[in-house]
């Protein structure tokens, strides 16, 4: 697994709170991207979806440390980059849209100079030219009045038009990955619905790798090709999309699916839940993370850790009941 | 079957301008949120309320409660009117609001003992009709320990469980939910709804639910309401609407929800463009902006709501039924 554009592997991330022991956020975690592929990452809250995404644009929480494994972009370990060799990596090759845009732009700064500031690591053009390119990426995330778009402060904009002007940001200075953290949780369903056509239609004309992160598994079914599942800190399936809603291997990503009210065929008016709660990180617990809350654990499930079984060239799956 | 609540033909407007115009006679500009808005719950009814952020939504819960005054129009909660011409104090004794968010709605300072019988104290419920903070947890399917807690020690599903419980505290007959799954996992949102849901077989209660998570109401409700930009579009039961919606902006709602089966991707946009801003409703149809069937007397002529069916109301000039 080598070559790939972006690769995590065995990625182990902890926070230190206090006295006590370590919250593990990340327990071994390893993923890949290539050029022109939608990578989901699906998970509820706490299964330290959020802490990988900051791990892979390296903003993490200073509390958070990794304690093993590597994040590579084509080749390179993102570990030996200095502060500022990360800082000029940031943007130009990794960019993030994050949930709410409100608090990722400047509150008091027209959003054109911001557009314009974005690009100062850009040889070449001119400020002028620099203003143009941010027009025509406005135009291109579907901003109908561009020009005058530049002129407005973010909260002059709407949700759906902040986003939109999120991922232009993101895009200007064309990155070979783009991290979408949760990116229309904040937003209506209508607004949703044109995002997510936004990022499908970008995928067709950029070049590069987006990976989205978020727990509604309408955006994945609508927008990925591959899918990590994650749970407690840990990667429990993996498989290309398709194979997850269909035929998904391990319990949780089954339960996940089976509670989603927009997967459900017939009128249930008694939703179905996953019982119980995820475990505490703060030590992770000895066997498999998602055993109490299983229907299918047996006892060696609450003592031995569970192995990666590969059942397919595309798809694995972290649990002792599936068979390879 | 008469009503629980019953709202006919209410409005809600604000003052617009602050300082020396809102002493004007006749108060000066003032903007219109909601308009002509009638619906009724029945008791053991679950209805929902759907819209886009800006639609109205939740001015109507509050107004229904009495924390917004409405500008027109009636309301009536048990066949007595409430409202300019009537009384809240039986309403809030009878009818309870799960506030949007959860935690903001709990008093930082109070234990949640406190907070779950502090209703009792306000309508001076006499002692032996009282229930303790424990039972109320166990109601909702919490532990009696977290009675000692404070509200930011509680995780986002148990500070909904609260809300539900302290709503459930003067065993109300009708609950308002706003927005009772917004920042839940999609495994807890089902224990919130179940547990909302079985109080209607348990203790008959009516649910006004208001949410935009359209594949969840279809499940849970008996019946929906559609809100867009301060109006009612339509209105009916909910494997009706869904199975054949008849206003188009219901329409498109429902083929913009994004489908977790990546075989059933959509292809192209249901609807283009944004809500429009209140200070810029658009005259005639509200909706006429973005209707991909609106015709030229759409931008002119306001549709009046029409009932297609029994039971089905849709306020469009060109919605027929099928």
């Amino acid at each position: 697994m080598s070559g790939g554009l972006l690769e995590v592997e065995a990625l182990s991330v902890a926070y230190q709170r206090g006295p006590g022991p370590a919250v593990e956020a990340l327990r071994g975690v390893s993923l890949s991207a290539q050029t022109g592929e939608v990578v989901g990452i699906v998970g509820e809250s706490g299964s330290g979806k959020s802490t990988l995404a900051a791990a892979l644009i390296g903003l993490m929480a200073p509390a958070a440390q990794v304690t093993g494994g590597s994040i590579r972009l084509r080749g390179m370990d993102l570990a030996d980059l200095s502060a500022d060799q990360m800082r000029a990596l940031r943007g130009r090759e990794i960019a993030m849209v994050f949930q709410d845009p409100m608090t990722s732009f400047n509150p008091v700064i027209p959003l054109g100079q911001q557009l314009v500031d974005y690009q100062h690591n850009l040889q070449g053009p001119s400020r002028a030219q620099k203003r143009q390119r941010a027009v025509a990426m406005l135009a291109r995330v579907g901003i109908s009045d561009a020009v005058a778009c530049m002129g407005r402060f973010p909260h002059e904009l709407s949700g759906g038009m902040r986003q939109r002007a999120a991922v232009a940001a993101a895009l200007l200075m064309t990155p070979s990955v783009l991290v979408a953290d949760e990116p229309t949780t904040a937003l209506d369903v209508t607004m949703e619905a044109q995002v997510l056509h936004l990022l499908r239609e970008l995928r067709r004309d950029y070049h590069g790798a987006i990976i989205v992160v978020t727990h509604h598994l309408g955006v994945i079914g609508e927008l990925c090709d591959r899918v990590y599942v994650m749970y407690a800190g840990q990667v429990v399936e993996q498989a290309l999309v398709d194979d997850i809603y269909h035929a998904p291997r391990h319990p949780y990503t089954a339960a996940l699916i089976a509670c989603d009210p927009g997967s459900l065929a017939r009128l249930t008016p008694v939703l179905p839940t996953i019982p119980g709660r995820p475990p505490d990180l703060a030590p992770p617990p000895k066997g498999c993370a998602f055993a109490p809350r299983c229907g299918l654990a047996m006892d060696l499930c609450r003592t031995t850790p569970p192995p990666r079984v590969q059942v397919s060239p595309t798809q694995s799956a972290l649990c002792h009941r599936v068979q390879g | 079957m008469s009503a629980l609540f019953a709202l006919q033909g209410v409005s809600v407007d604000l003052p617009l301008a602050s300082g020396l115009a809102a002493l004007l006679p006749g108060g000066g500009p003032r903007l219109n949120l909601l308009e002509d808005i009638s619906l009724e719950i029945g008791s053991s009814e679950i209805v929902g309320l759907v819209g886009e952020s800006g639609s109205g939504k939740t001015t109507l819960a509050r107004a229904m409660l009495g924390l917004t005054p409405i500008s027109g129009g009636t309301m009536q909660f048990q066949g007595k009117a409430v409202g300019p011409r009537g009384s809240f104090t039986a309403l809030r004794r009878h009818a309870a609001m799960a506030f949007q968010d959860p935690v903001a709605s709990l008093s930082p300072r109070m234990r949640v003992g406190a907070l779950l019988t502090e209703p009792y104290a306000i309508h001076a419920i006499p002692k032996a009709e009282r229930r303790s903070a424990a039972d109320l947890l166990a109601e909702v399917g919490l532990s009696a320990q977290l009675a000692s807690r404070y509200p930011g020690e509680l995780s986002g599903g148990q500070a909904r469980r609260v809300c539900v419980a302290r709503a459930l505290a003067l065993q109300p007959a009708l609950m308002v939910a706003d927005e009772p799954t917004a920042g839940l996992d999609v495994s807890v949102q089902g224990e919130v709804l179940n547990l909302m849901t079985g109080l209607r077989a348990s203790l008959g209660l009516s649910l006004l639910i208001i949410s935009h998570n359209l594949a969840m109401l279809r499940h849970v409700s008996d019946r929906i309401a559609i809100l867009y930009l301060g109006r009612m579009v339509e209105q009916g039961p909910t494997a009706a609407v869904f199975a054949a919606p008849l206003h188009p902006y219901t329409r498109s709602l429902i083929a913009s929800e994004p489908q977790p089966d990546p075989r059933r991707r959509r292809a192209d946009l249901a609807i283009r463009g944004e809500i429009p801003s209140v200070l810029q409703r658009p005259k005639g149809c509200v909706f006429h902006t973005r209707c991909p069937i609106a015709a030229d007397f759409c931008a002119t002529t306001k549709p009046e709501m029409r009932q297609l069916a029994p039971g089905r109301l849709v306020r469009c000039h060109l919605a027929q039924l099928t």
